[in-house]
């Protein structure tokens, strides 16, 4: 009795297993190698992971309802882009009026990408795959041909990522406030409640009234406004815009999702998976070169096999549950 | 009732010709014809004896296009195989620069690409909760990342003997080799999927898996062998990519899964399974190498290229939707 209820636990609060992998990966990471576990180094790690962790926050709501979006880092480079000739060609000079304009731009194609899914039943992978190509090209055509907007182009924008608010940095009090905004919002609102709903049963949705098609409209579009700020945020932390930043991004930004514990069937998955998920992902990436024998070159290889074991381990997990609660109705 | 009745009086059965002319491939020949002209009309430089000069690089995506119509037909999705290309291509450098015999070469590559496609299957049939599209997006990160691991720090290997891959870049007259094994294996992937029993029950099971699978047939049987082939065909396709380009880096085969999908969904084979055939999927595939070769000659850039190619994806899937919704308001109305 007391051995089921145990692993139930562990089934059912998938956080907790997260957190405490977080907290084990921590305590060995600073055994083997002291210098990670410092305010300074934690710091670096979370402004350099800012873009795929906001990004995860907008990837949990389309995964939620079932979707996938794999055109958010082409929607980040034609943002970024865009933001970056404006600054160099000095069309605009203001930092918030840069990341009002990514932001826009995020939205529109954000809108683009929920209409044809939403509205002409398009399936999203195919749809996001399409709007992929559409959206780099659209940032490369931006960029004159492939030029760059490089540090000294980008004037006082790239001061953003420099000056700190309180001692914090400001690129991580966005994603503080990000994660906050969103905590609430997946929570407490009407509005993200009905995501939940659409994402666990679309039918049933649709006939207690919510309009599912706007739902899905809703979270792409949300997608595209994070991708949006994620544009604006990257060449502010890099103090570099160029077309091709990013490149298959994406996939980390699902990856810190399904680690996270998001479903791909939709209806499973909350905002502090999705943080934990980057966390633990950002934590790898941080602490992979501080370890000897291991060097820059095998982190994508671990990546996936920590996706992988993750998944796998997931199935397995659920099967013990699965037959346990069988047993239990036989006695 | 009125719309019950109206889709009756559509489904009469119209004559051959017509129903050859509005089928989506009747659709596509026209698309491919209307291709041509505008390259021929948009480039001095287009016509036959250069679309065959220039294809070959473009064809070796060709090859995938086939196993993935599968795997799209059975309602999946494999996002690995560019990651494939990549190792196959990496270890059958490494493999020629020993100065192993050519088709020592040639086996190393497909050998690789079976295995690969194998983990895959093997992962998807014994965890079948997972979707493919998560696992085979692990697979992809780590298929790639052996790559590298294997390239060492500076990600990238040519090859010392050519002779072998010159030998398969070759071509009769003017028509290259890869040409015919391109439209040797898609007669016999097509015959497969549409004639065979083991077609019929991968349309089956994309339908609808659990009456498939209570019919007797054996699901992840199929699903095992498809990721496989899937697997010797990447193989195949990065030997062929080896025969144009005598090396591999870390960016070999970037965005050929895509590319692949796009092929198949373009040509009529639909994403959510039990749809579409290959016929579709080769005129899909040749247009978008004529698009590629034609605006290529006038230095458009790859991405412009791209960026046409996605709409014409989008557009293929949407428009058919928007019409037939269109169609059922004013029905209804």
């Amino acid at each position: 009795m007391e051995k089921k209820s145990f692993i139930k636990k562990l089934t059912g609060s998938r956080e907790a297993l997260l957190a405490a992998v977080l907290l084990v990966l921590f305590i060995v990471v600073t055994i083997i190698n002291p210098s990670f576990l410092t305010v300074k180094s934690l710091m670096d790690m979370l402004k350099n992971n800012a873009v795929t962790m906001v990004m995860a926050l907008g990837m949990l709501c389309v995964m939620l309802v079932g979707g996938i979006d794999i055109s958010i880092m082409s929607t980040l480079a034609l943002s970024g882009m865009s933001i970056g000739m404006l600054l160099k060609n000095d069309v605009i000079a203001s930092t918030p009026l840069a990341f009002l304009i990514a932001i826009a731009i995020g939205i529109c194609c954000g809108l683009a990408v929920g209409l044809v899914i939403s509205r002409a039943d398009v399936p999203p992978i195919i749809a996001t795959m399409g709007f992929m190509y559409v959206f780099r090209a659209m940032g490369y055509l931006v960029s004159n041909g492939g030029q760059w907007a490089g540090a000294a182009a980008l004037g006082d924008f790239k001061k953003f990522a420099t000056t700190k608010f309180l001692g914090i940095n400001c690129v991580i009090w966005v994603v503080i406030l990000c994660y906050a905004f969103f905590f609430w919002f997946m929570k407490w609102t009407r509005t993200g409640r009905m995501i939940y709903a659409v994402g666990s049963n679309p039918s049933a949705a649709q006939v207690s009234g919510i309009n599912v098609k706007n739902i899905k409209l809703l979270v792409y579009v949300i997608m595209g406004l994070l991708s949006g700020l994620g544009g604006a945020l990257q060449v502010s932390v890099y103090a570099s815009a160029m077309p091709d930043m990013q490149y298959g991004g994406e996939m980390d930004v699902i990856a810190a999702c399904v680690i996270g514990g998001v479903s791909m069937s939709g209806g499973r998955g909350s905002v502090l998976g999705a943080l934990l998920g980057s966390l633990i992902l950002a934590t790898i990436a941080k602490a992979l070169p501080l370890i000897p024998f291991f060097d820059q070159l095998w982190l994508n290889t671990i990546k996936g096999v920590i996706i992988l074991v993750v998944v796998v381990m997931n199935v397995v997990l659920q099967r013990i549950a699965d037959k346990n609660a069988l047993k239990g109705r036989e006695m | 009732m009125a719309g019950k009745s109206g889709r009756s009086i559509n489904n009469v059965p119209e004559s051959s010709i017509k129903r050859m002319i509005f089928s989506w491939e009747g659709i596509l020949i026209l698309i491919f014809i209307a291709v041509n002209i505008f390259c021929a009309m948009f480039s001095e430089f287009y016509n036959v004896s250069s679309l065959l000069r220039q294809m070959p690089v473009y064809l070796a995506e060709v090859f995938l296009m086939l196993p993935m119509a599968y795997i799209l037909v059975l309602g999946e999705i494999d996002i690995s195989v560019g990651s494939i290309v990549c190792l196959s291509a990496t270890v059958c450098c490494i493999v020629c620069n020993m100065n192993a015999p050519f088709i020592v070469v040639v086996l190393t590559g497909l050998l690789v690409g079976t295995a690969c496609g194998a983990v895959n299957g093997f992962i998807l049939t014994k965890f079948t909760e997972l979707p493919p599209m998560i696992v085979t997006l692990a697979t992809q990160i780590i298929f790639r990342g052996i790559a590298e691991i294997t390239l060492g720090s500076g990600g990238s290997i040519t090859m010392s003997n050519l002779d072998g891959f010159n030998a398969i870049g070759g071509k009769v007259g003017q028509v290259p080799y890869i040409l015919f094994l391109v439209v040797i294996l898609a007669v016999v992937f097509a015959i497969i999927l549409g004639k065979s029993t083991f077609g019929r029950r991968v349309y089956a099971i994309g339908t609808n898996r659990l009456t498939a699978y209570y019919s007797g047939v054996h699901v992840q049987k199929i699903r095992m062998i498809i990721y496989t082939v899937m697997g010797t065909v990447s193989g195949l396709c990065a030997i062929f990519l080896l025969s144009s380009s005598f090396g591999a880096n870390t960016t070999t085969g970037n965005g050929f899964e895509m590319d692949a999908i796009a092929m198949a969904v373009f040509g009529g084979i639909s994403s959510t399974g039990g749809k579409g055939n290959i016929a579709g999927g080769v005129i899909a595939a040749f247009i978008i190498v004529c698009l590629r070769v034609g605006l290529g000659q006038q230095n458009v850039h790859a991405q412009v290229i791209l960026l046409i190619i996605g709409v014409l994806l989008i557009a293929a899937v949407a428009l058919p939707n928007i019409i037939g919704q269109v169609r059922r308001a004013v029905k209804t109305k």
